[in-house]
């Protein structure tokens, strides 16, 4: 056998195995999205959308304030994490070799790393305790804080991948360097930017454990941001530990939609990061 | 010109309409959780500006937030200890709102039969002294069901429960050696078996696992269609839990409860009694500074104890005897 031959054998087997390995990577979520879609399916209707959820015995019933009151903690949290996280980041990308900048660079990493439900227990102490009561508000910090390390990090990545020349050319016609960053290099890469919050936010859309005990859950309309709301991940997790089959149909049905919102931002994070990768490689 | 008056008002007085909603938030056991958020939704109705939400954390969690203030009742399926109420640092009433009862379930491949259990049976089951279902222990009860020869797991709750405090309450009253080893507590030390969170944990366990036993809410066991044996009471009988023999349990313990509603009324003495059954109790502050919310709390809990009770039977609960009711009307004016 030939030295040839014996390369193209093994180069094709370890093809093989790659693409093996690709494959059984992907089957997990290929059956996540099915089982979830098929179990779920079923319990979607426009009432699940419109309507509130119901006692135990009452067919129908939706999770209306379970949607508004996901959308409304992702909207805080939001608040809160995306300035800082975003300052933060143009300043990593700025002043990357700098002490301080390596110890809040280390800071977000370790932040990253904290199980949510330490994050959900510091929410509520430092946010639920002193008021004594639970809060959307709460719930809001309690995933901010999960947005802000990823929203950091991204920020400071995706300004890097911005040409050289983009800087240079603002700083050689006149422009000072913050002017050069906020009007040149941060527009360029603001759908990257975009990106990171995308990516924070479908992070965080899914996560029960900090919010048990800081926004709790309401089982009325509520978009009061002092009381207690709904958010779809605790109702989903209340129903499915019920004896009842109903609120496992419903449970199912907000579990489809939590991943569907989630897939829906991954992909619209892809789309958008793509317009700055083309303008990478001219 | 004139519509857009008629709009104003009226947004006016949505305004003001949902200024007054008043909102109070309580927490605790999961078990009374499906009657609870019925209660609380029919309560809505006859008073729309009360919006009492109660979410079920378990017994545990349910005293702890109380006592730490953040919701304005509680909810528990064991009574606060004297050390939890003393930390408390406030009043608090124990209001009994329904009954459970704790059904042991057991998945025996090819045995289809009610099985009968005596609780010194189930006690050294759970204390790992009888290992097979073929056991002379678990024969001399089921004389014409054919037991295989197999192993026996033992499932437990793994997470602080009620559900696990009855349990063990009723096992140690007939077992002086579970007392002994195991105790009664939400979490204890189990000497053997698997744990499940849960209610639902528990169920999935016993589900999948042949040969299995273990225990949960009556309501579980029917919902999740496993099979539940009968318990022998404290006289004699093999009884098999259903919302009439568990509210029988209450109506005996009724004659002689105690001024703060804490009793347990497991292996209580009489005819056609379930042994395992216990109450699930609401924790209403007696005096709050809130009057406003106290108010309401109180003229809830009257409704719960009265109109409210017809919904229990539907969701697999007992309703309570009425000369329960009638001691925690009385109760129920101490409060603020």
């Amino acid at each position: 056998m030939s030295v040839m031959v014996r390369r193209r054998i093994v180069s094709r087997i370890a093809e093989t195995l790659c693409a093996g390995a690709v494959l059984l990577a992907l089957v997990p979520l290929a059956l996540i999205l099915f089982y979830v879609l098929r179990q779920g399916i079923g319990a979607l209707n426009i009432a699940f959308f419109t309507e509130m959820p119901k006692p135990v015995g009452e067919p129908g019933g939706g999770m209306a304030n379970a949607i508004v009151g996901t959308l409304i903690l992702i909207g805080i949290a939001a608040l809160f994490a995306v300035p800082i996280g975003c300052v933060c980041g143009i300043h990593l990308a700025e002043y990357p070799d700098t002490k301080f900048s390596s110890v809040v660079r280390f800071a977000a990493d370790v932040m990253n790393g904290v199980p949510s439900i330490v994050v959900g227990i510091f929410a509520y102490g430092i946010v639920v305790l002193p008021v004594k009561r639970f809060s959307a508000i709460a719930g809001g910090i309690a995933l901010g804080l999960l947005m802000l390390p990823i929203v950091v990090r991204t920020t400071e990545e995706l300004l890097r991948l911005v040409p050289a020349g983009l800087r240079e050319g603002a700083l050689a016609l006149g422009a000072t360097r913050g002017r050069a960053v906020f009007t040149v290099i941060v527009p360029a890469a603001l759908p990257g930017i975009l990106t990171g919050i995308l990516v924070a936010i479908a992070r965080v859309a899914g996560e029960t454990a900090p919010l048990l005990f800081t926004s709790f859950n309401n089982r009325f309309w509520s978009t009061n941001l002092g009381q207690p709301i709904a958010s779809l991940t605790v109702q989903v997790f209340s129903y499915a530990i019920s004896p009842y089959e109903d609120w496992h149909r419903q449970a199912w049905a907000g579990a489809f939609l939590l991943v569907a919102i989630i897939l829906t931002l991954s992909i619209l994070a892809r789309l958008s990061v793509r317009g700055l990768e083309k303008m990478n490689r001219p | 010109m004139k519509k857009l008056i008629v709009l104003l008002v009226v947004a006016l007085f949505a305004m003001t309409a949902a200024a007054q909603n008043v909102q109070i938030n309580g927490a605790g056991a999961t078990f009374p959780f499906p009657i609870y958020s019925k209660w609380f939704s029919e309560y809505n109705k006859l008073h729309p500006n009360a919006l009492i939400n109660y979410q079920s954390i378990g017994s545990g969690g349910g005293i702890r937030q109380l006592s730490a203030g953040t919701v304005f009742f509680g909810a528990t399926d064991g009574p606060m200890t004297n050390e939890q109420i003393t930390a408390a640092g406030f009043r608090i009433l124990h209001l009994p709102t329904v009954l459970g009862g704790v059904v042991p379930v057991y998945n025996i491949p090819d045995v289809n039969a009610e099985l009968r259990f005596t609780g010194k049976t189930l006690a050294d089951i759970f204390l790992g002294r009888i290992t097979k279902w073929n056991d002379a222990a678990i024969k001399a009860t089921n004389p014409n069901v054919n037991l295989p020869n197999l192993d026996i797991t033992v499932a437990h709750r793994s997470d602080g429960s009620g559900t696990s405090y009855i349990w063990c309450d009723y096992l140690s009253k007939v077992s002086p050696d579970y007392r002994k080893t195991v105790g009664v507590a939400t979490a204890v030390n189990w000497p053997v078996g698997v744990g499940g969170k849960g209610n639902e944990g528990v169920a999935g366990l016993v589900k999948q696992t042949p040969g299995s036993i273990g225990y949960v809410e009556l309501i579980y066991a029917i919902q999740n269609k496993i099979s539940y044996g009968s318990v022998q009471n404290a006289v004699g009988e093999f009884i098999r839990a259903s919302t009439e023999t568990v509210s029988n349990a209450a109506a005996v313990a009724a004659k002689q409860m105690p001024k703060d509603f804490r009793v347990s009324i497991t292996n209580a003495p009489g005819k056609n009694v379930y042994p395992i059954s216990s109450f699930t109790w609401l924790l209403v502050q007696q005096s709050p500074s809130d009057r406003t919310r106290s108010a309401i709390m109180k003229d809830f809990v009257k409704w719960a104890l009265t109109t409210g009770q017809k919904f229990a039977p539907e969701l697999g609960y007992a309703p309570l005897p009425a000369e329960v009711v009638a001691l925690e009307l009385q109760a129920l004016n101490t409060v603020k």
